[in-house]
C-alpha cells in the first residue's frame, strides 16, 4: 500500500508548515495569554485556500484530498491547536452541509466557509447530553413556514464567529418523524442568538467555545439539513467525517511534544556531554515517542485515505474514525507525558512550551466523542451490527 | 507594445533539511528533491515583473525523471509554463555542461527580456551557471540583484555590493542573478497548487537538444568536514572569553 504524499499533497503540507512557521508561531504566545486568535491570521489561511483544502471545487474548494486536509491541519497544530480546532470544525461543517444539504444549501454556504470569509460550527452537545439524541432539550417547533428554536447548546467552538450553524434540535411538527432529533443550519447572531463568557480551558487556547443560548429563534423550514428525524444519522455522519481534523491537530502536539524533547535533550548537558547521547534512557524514550507517534499516524493516514472514496461503508468508516480519533488523542497525552520525562521541571513552567502542549493534549480525548464512547460505537460496529 | 516575457532558470536540488550526514557523507537516497531557495527569490522577481508588466514568466530547468514534478512548486509560485530536460544522466554534469543546455532551451523562446538566475544553488553553490549562459547567449549580465525594474526598453537593476548599493541600466535582453534579500517568495494558494500540474510543460528529450554527449564527470569523493565540537562547560563570560583567546579567536 503506498501512503505516500503526492508532490501536490506534499506542497500543501509545506505551504501550511511555511505559514504556521512564519505567521502563527510569532502569535503564538499572544493566542495563548488572549485565547483568541488574531485577525491576520485567520485572513492569511483563507488567501492561501486553508479553510477549502478538500472541499469542491465548483464550490470554491481546492478538490484536493483528506489525506492533504489532514496533513496539513497537522502543521497548524505543530503551532497552534487553537488555529487548528478553528480550521477542523469549519471543515466539518463545509463537509456535513456538502454531504446532507441540498444544492440550494450548498451554494449558499460553502463558497464563503472555503473562502473564510464565514467560519462554521456544529451544535449537539446540550448541558444534559453530549452524544445521545435522545435526551437532546433544545426544540424546534413547527410554525408555518418557520421553525422556532429554542435552548442551550453547550461548548460549541467558532460559535462567536460569523456564519452558519449545523445544529441538531428536537422536532415538533406535523412530520411523522416529529419528536425526534432533526438537523438544521442556522445563521449564528440572528435574532434570539446569544453566547455565554467563552469557556476558560485547560489547553487549545485560541479556539473559541462557547454555550449559546437560543431564544425564539425562527428559521425557514428550507433550513432543515436533511431529512426530517435524521439526528441520528447525522450525528453518524459528524463522526466518519468531523474526527479527521481532531486527529490531525492530535498528532500536531505531539509531534510538536517530541520535537521539544529532541531539541531539550541534544542542548541539555550533564557532566559537559548532552543527554540526547549520555544517557541511553533518553533515547529510549525518544525512540518511544516516535513509535508512537508512527502508529497514530499511519492509523490517522489509513482513515483519511478512507475517506478519499478508498471505503465506502459508512460503518467501517466509522470504526476507522473512532479508532484513529482514540489513537491519535492518546497518543498525544502520552507523547507529552514521556517528553515531560526528558525535561524534568523544566517541562512544568510556562517558559517551556511543554506545558502549553500538554493542556492542548489534555483535550484531545475528550472532545469529538470520549475515548470511551468511541470505543463503545466502534465496538457495537463491530461486534453488534 | 512589445511583449516581455521573463524566464526563469530554477534547480532542482535536495531538501537540506531532510539530509543526514552518515560517515561524513551525505545521505541522499529518499530525500526529496525541491526548488532551490534563492532560484524562488527569483521567480518572485519575474512574477511581480509581469504583473506589472503583463507577458509571460518561463521556467526553464534541466534536471533528473522527477523534474516534471518539482517544478510544479515554480508553477504553483505564479509561472506560466515549464521548458525542460528531464533525464537522469543530467546528475552528473558540470556547471559548463548544464548552461549549455539551459542556453539551448531559452534560445528557443520568443521574447525574452531577463533571464533569471539565483547567485547559487543550494547544493553545488557554484554560481557559474547564469555568467556562463550569458556569455553562451551573447546578452549583459547583472549579478548581485536586489531590485528589478523595467523602463522602456531597458532594465534598471539595483546591485548589492558589499558596503553599497549600484544601480546599473541594462539593454534587454540581459541576464539577471539575484541574491536572496531581493524579495521574500510568496506562498502559492491551495487552487495554484492543484491547477500547477495542468500548466503547460515542454519537455525536450536530451538526445534533441543538439548537445553533443559531453564527458561525465565522475564524483569520488563528497565528505562533510570535520567538526570538532568541545561541549565546554562555562561558569561566566570571562571564562568564554579566555577560551575564545585561547583558541585564536579573538586577538589578545
Amino acid at each position: 500500500m503506498d501512503y505516500n504524499l503526492t508532490t501536490e499533497e506534499e506542497l500543501i503540507k509545506k505551504v501550511a508548515k511555511e505559514f504556521s512557521e512564519s505567521v502563527i508561531a510569532p502569535l503564538q504566545e499572544e493566542i495563548h495569554a488572549n485565547n483568541e486568535v488574531p485577525g491576520e491570521v485567520l485572513e492569511g489561511m483563507a488567501e492561501l485556500g486553508l479553510f477549502g483544502i478538500n472541499a469542491p471545487e465548483d464550490l470554491g474548494g481546492g478538490g484536493a484530498s483528506f489525506v492533504s486536509f489532514v496533513s496539513a491541519i497537522e502543521e497548524i497544530a505543530v503551532v497552534s491547536a487553537g488555529v487548528g480546532m478553528i480550521m477542523s470544525v469549519n471543515n466539518m461543517g463545509h463537509t456535513l452541509i456538502n454531504f446532507l444539504g441540498n444544492d440550494e444549501q450548498r451554494k449558499k454556504y460553502i463558497p464563503k466557509l472555503v473562502a473564510g470569509e464565514e467560519l462554521a460550527s456544529f451544535a449537539f452537545t446540550e448541558p444534559s447530553t453530549g452524544s445521545d439524541p435522545k435526551q437532546l432539550q433544545v426544540t424546534a417547533v413547527e410554525d408555518g413556514d418557520f421553525f422556532v428554536l429554542n435552548g442551550t447548546k453547550r461548548f460549541i467552538t467558532n460559535s462567536n464567529l460569523k456564519g452558519p450553524m449545523i445544529i441538531v434540535a428536537k422536532e415538533e411538527s406535523s412530520s411523522p418523524m416529529s419528536g425526534k432529533a432533526t438537523a438544521f443550519v442556522i445563521d449564528k447572531h440572528c435574532e434570539g442568538y446569544s453566547l455565554s463568557e467563552p469557556w476558560d480551558k485547560v489547553g487549545v487556547h485560541g479556539g473559541p467555545l462557547f454555550d449559546v443560548y437560543l431564544k425564539d429563534v425562527r428559521i425557514p423550514k428550507e433550513n432543515m439539513l436533511g431529512d426530517s428525524g435524521n439526528g441520528m444519522y447525522v450525528l453518524k455522519m459528524t463522526m466518519v467525517f468531523a474526527k479527521v481534523g481532531v486527529c490531525g491537530i492530535c498528532l500536531g502536539v505531539a509531534r510538536a511534544a517530541y520535537e521539544e524533547a529532541v531539541a531539550y535533550a541534544k542542548e541539555k548537558t550533564h557532566r559537559g556531554e548532552a543527554i540526547i547521547k549520555k544517557f541511553e534512557h533518553v533515547r529510549m524514550a525518544l525512540t518511544e515517542m516516535e513509535m508512537i507517534y508512527n502508529r497514530a499516524k499511519w492509523v490517522t493516514y489509513h482513515y483519511a485515505w478512507a475517506l478519499d472514496g478508498n471505503i465506502g461503508d459508512p460503518f467501517v468508516l466509522a470504526k476507522l474514525a473512532a479508532q484513529a480519533k482514540v489513537e491519535a488523542s492518546e497518543a498525544a497525552v502520552d507523547i507529552v507525558r514521556k517528553a515531560m520525562g526528558v525535561l524534568g521541571s523544566y517541562g512544568c513552567v510556562s517558559d517551556y512550551k511543554l506545558s502549553r502542549l500538554w493542556g492542548d493534549a489534555i483535550v484531545g480525548p475528550q472532545v469529538e466523542g470520549c475515548a470511551a464512547t468511541l470505543k463503545v460505537m466502534a465496538g457495537n460496529i463491530s461486534y453488534l451490527a | 507594445m512589445k511583449t516581455l516575457n521573463y524566464v526563469v532558470a530554477m534547480k532542482q536540488v535536495p531538501d537540506l533539511q531532510q539530509l543526514r550526514i552518515r560517515d561524513k557523507k551525505p545521505v541522499l537516497t529518499d530525500i526529496p528533491l525541491e526548488l532551490g531557495k534563492i532560484d524562488k527569490n527569483a521567480l518572485e522577481c519575474a512574477v511581480n515583473l509581469k504583473e506589472q508588466h503583463d507577458g509571460e514568466v518561463i521556467l526553464v530547468s534541466v534536471g533528473n525523471d522527477d523534474l516534471p514534478e518539482t517544478l510544479k512548486d515554480g508553477l504553483a509560485c505564479g509561472a506560466d509554463r515549464a521548458k525542460f530536460i528531464a533525464d537522469n544522466r543530467v546528475d552528473n554534469l558540470q556547471s559548463a555542461q548544464k548552461a549549455e543546455l539551459l542556453a539551448k532551451l531559452i534560445e528557443g523562446l520568443d521574447d525574452v527580456s531577463l533571464i533569471f538566475f539565483a547567485e547559487g544553488s543550494a547544493d553545488n553553490y557554484s554560481g557559474q551557471v547564469g555568467s556562463r549562459v550569458a556569455e553562451i547567449l551573447g546578452y549583459p549580465q547583472v549579478g548581485y540583484a536586489s531590485e528589478v525594474k523595467i523602463q522602456g526598453e531597458t532594465a534598471i537593476i539595483t546591485r548589492a555590493l558589499e558596503n553599497s548599493y549600484e544601480d546599473i541600466e541594462v539593454a534587454l535582453p540581459a541576464v539577471v542573478i539575484v541574491v536572496q534579500d531581493l524579495n521574500k517568495p510568496r506562498l502559492p494558494s491551495v487552487i495554484q497548487i492543484l491547477k500547477a500540474g495542468k500548466k503547460p510543460q515542454e519537455r525536450i528529450d536530451l538526445a534533441d537538444s543538439s548537445y553533443e554527449a559531453a564527458e561525465l564527470t565522475v564524483c569520488y569523493e563528497n565528505l562533510a568536514p570535520d567538526t570538532d565540537r568541545k561541549m565546554q562547560e562555562l561558569s561566566c563570560s570571562s571564562d568564554l572569553i579566555e577560551v575564545l583567546k585561547d583558541l585564536g579567536v579573538l586577538e589578545r
